[in-house]
């Protein structure tokens, strides 16, 4: 059977459709959302850390590679309700706003990504609450000339140019009282990256990082770290947000700079909640239908993390990408070439 | 097998030796240890220091430093956890035990500490090597506030307050400006009362109570 079912059209699901479509196969892509691209899409990410290249560049050719290739049939605005039978004959029911079909499959991905923590229940930070406190995922499409300032940074409460940011890390991860004990794995990256954006469009805001540590893992995150701090003059204070205030209609955060052993009060024009990512709602109905194991937060688990990163609890079906836990782009893009290979080496 | 030796040579030339013998370092600490983390995490309350990650969250929201400066959940977690005995003594044994219990650092630790616990653990450790003297400020609060509760069967806070302070030998700082401007804050707030009721009849039950205590 040469058919394969991918669930997802973020970078990780095209990644892959890509791949297998290249090496013969027939590739139906389901994608609830009306477009492709996954997150990078939904929230018009401007730029990507650490090379500053547009967002653009990266995932505009992946998605022309997919809907130019005859071998993909892309789904849009779908989704699967049911499975039946087995690997490598599995029955799956597609549906979207025509009706229901049912195609039949060898293998099936799942691709289904992540979602960005909703910081409204760390209600000590004031997200939904206070106009000015908004999420890192706002900040890229702010950022956006397509987005809806047209790329300039405003303060959602009165349209004005903020001349003090303070950026909050890991909120919503390495954190028991929400359940996230994980890091996220980006947000260290992405904060520092817009950081050097406001301040290359305004050299006059100050920008203030609040930290436990800085994670920078990635290919070029320490360097590009390290020019925040050289050439932009960001300032790092390492203590994480306590709390944010109004103060005469200011917003005033605490935290403790914890080298200094001193707790500050600090008042700033908005603030940036660097939220984690947090496993979609998309992924757990997929594990539902597909009957396949969920870790303790809810991520896709594979069938081994060393020797079977790719499988998923049940033979040929095959998992990759941010719905595994939180991932980069580049990682991810790594991961559905990856999966590519595990499917096609299943169905010879 | 090499040597232990402070001199290394490379191409005749020695790197090591002569920088340690006219810059030696300047060192801040002589030990470090754990033994007084695993003592307080024996002590009721104190089981989660070891979860703590130096985050800071408690000591940013913490209600107490606007008032008690240096007062410091996370450096108290931190002083125990590399046993800097000495430094928690000299500098941070009066502070230990002024936290109200408001719980806001216990709600908000992101790693599951419980640091309210943890900082009353802590001060029970100084109380039990007996680092205050004869009466520990615990200890003086708590017979004064046993000693109202038996005589007129319910607190009269200025009342308490005050026989804390002289039970303590600190009547000339509750007389401070300070803590006069917090009472005064709390009085018109309505936290404290001025003149505390009394409990009717309630003589024949200090009696009593006062039998039962002996
Ligand atoms: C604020 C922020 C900024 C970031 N910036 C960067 C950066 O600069 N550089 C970088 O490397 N990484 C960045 N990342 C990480 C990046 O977003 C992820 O690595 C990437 O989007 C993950 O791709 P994915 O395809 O695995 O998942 P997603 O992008 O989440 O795509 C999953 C797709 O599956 C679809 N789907 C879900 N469930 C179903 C279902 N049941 N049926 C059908 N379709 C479904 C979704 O609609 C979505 O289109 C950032 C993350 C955050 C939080
Ligand atoms: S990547 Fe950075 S912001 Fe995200 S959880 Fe890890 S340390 Fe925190
Ligand atoms: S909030 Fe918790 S983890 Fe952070 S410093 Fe305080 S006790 Fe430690
Ligand atoms: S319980 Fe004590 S240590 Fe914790 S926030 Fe309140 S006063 Fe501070």
């Amino acid at each position: 059977m040469k058919t394969v079912l991918v669930i997802g059209g973020g970078v990780t699901g095209l990644k892959a459709s890509y791949e297998l479509a290249e090496m013969g196969y027939n590739v139906s892509l389901v994608e609830k959302e009306d477009y492709l691209g996954g997150q990078v899409a939904k929230h018009k990410y401007y730029k990507l850390a650490p090379d500053m290249r547009l967002a653009g560049e990266v995932i505009d050719p992946v998605i022309k590679s997919v809907e130019n290739n005859s071998n993909i049939k892309v789904h849009k605005h779908s989704t699967i309700t049911s499975l039946s039978g087995d690997a490598p004959e599995f029955k799956v029911k597609i549906k979207n706003s025509k009706g229901e079909s049912e195609e039949t499959f060898g293998a099936i991905v799942v691709a289904t990504g992540f979602e960005h923590f909703d910081p409204t229940v760390k209600q000590e930070y004031g997200y939904s609450r206070f106009k000015d406190v908004v999420t890192n995922a706002e900040i890229e499409e702010m950022l956006n000339p397509n987005g809806p300032t047209k790329g300039e940074l405003k303060r959602p409460s009165d349209g004005k140019t903020p001349k003090k940011v303070a950026i909050f890390q890991c909120v919503g991860s390495r954190d028991k009282q929400v359940g996230n004990p994980y890091c996220c794995r980006v947000g260290c990256v992405v904060s520092t990256k817009q950081a050097i954006e406001i301040k290359e469009k305004y050299p006059d805001t100050e920008v203030y990082v609040y930290y436990m540590d800085m994670r920078m893992f990635g290919r070029g995150w320490e360097e590009l770290y390290g020019k925040a701090m050289e050439e932009y003059e960001v300032i790092f204070t390492r203590g994480r947000g306590a709390e944010v205030t109004l103060k005469n209609q200011q917003l005033s955060l605490r935290a403790e700079e914890t080298i200094m052993d001193r707790p500050i009060q600090h008042s700033v024009d908005m603030i940036i909640l660097a939220a984690g990512q947090a496993p979609g709602e998309g992924t757990i109905e997929a594990a539902k239908i597909l009957g396949i194991k969920q870790n303790e937060y809810g991520y896709l688990a594979p069938k081994d993390d060393f020797l079977s990163p790719n499988e998923s609890s049940r033979k040929g079906i095959f998992i990759a990408g941010a719905d595994k836990g939180p991932l980069d782009i580049e990682n991810c893009i790594v991961e559905g070439a990856a999966v590519a290979a595990k499917v096609a080496s299943s169905l010879k | 097998m090499a040597e232990n030796t402070d001199k290394m040579v490379i191409d005749g030339v020695e790197l090591v030796g002569i920088w340690k013998e006219f810059m030696p370092s300047r060192i801040l600490y002589e030990d470090v240890t754990t033994e007084f983390l695993n003592e307080v995490k024996k002590l009721p309350g104190g089981e989660t220091i070891a979860k703590c990650y130096q985050c800071g969250t408690c000591t940013g929201g913490c209600t107490l430093p606007e008032f008690v400066d240096k007062f410091n959940p996370r450096g108290f977690i931190n002083l125990v956890r590399r046993g800097h005995y000495d430094l928690l003594v000299s500098d941070y044994k009066e502070l230990v035990w002024k936290c109200v219990s408001c719980n806001r650092c216990t709600h908000r630790c992101p790693k599951g500490v419980n640091t309210q616990e943890v900082v009353r653990a802590i001060a029970k450790f100084l109380e039990d090597r007996k680092v205050f003297g004869k009466l520990t400020n615990d200890e003086a609060f708590d017979e004064v506030f046993m000693d109202e509760v038996i005589n007129d069967g319910r607190i009269d806070e200025v009342k308490i307050v005050k026989d804390f302070y002289a039970k303590t030998g600190r009547l000339k700082e509750m007389m401070s400006g300070d803590q006069l401007s917090l009472g005064f804050k709390m009085f018109t707030s309505g936290r404290i009362k001025l003149f505390g009721g009394k409990i009717k009849d309630w003589k024949k039950v200090s009696q009593r109570l006062k039998e039962e205590l002996q």
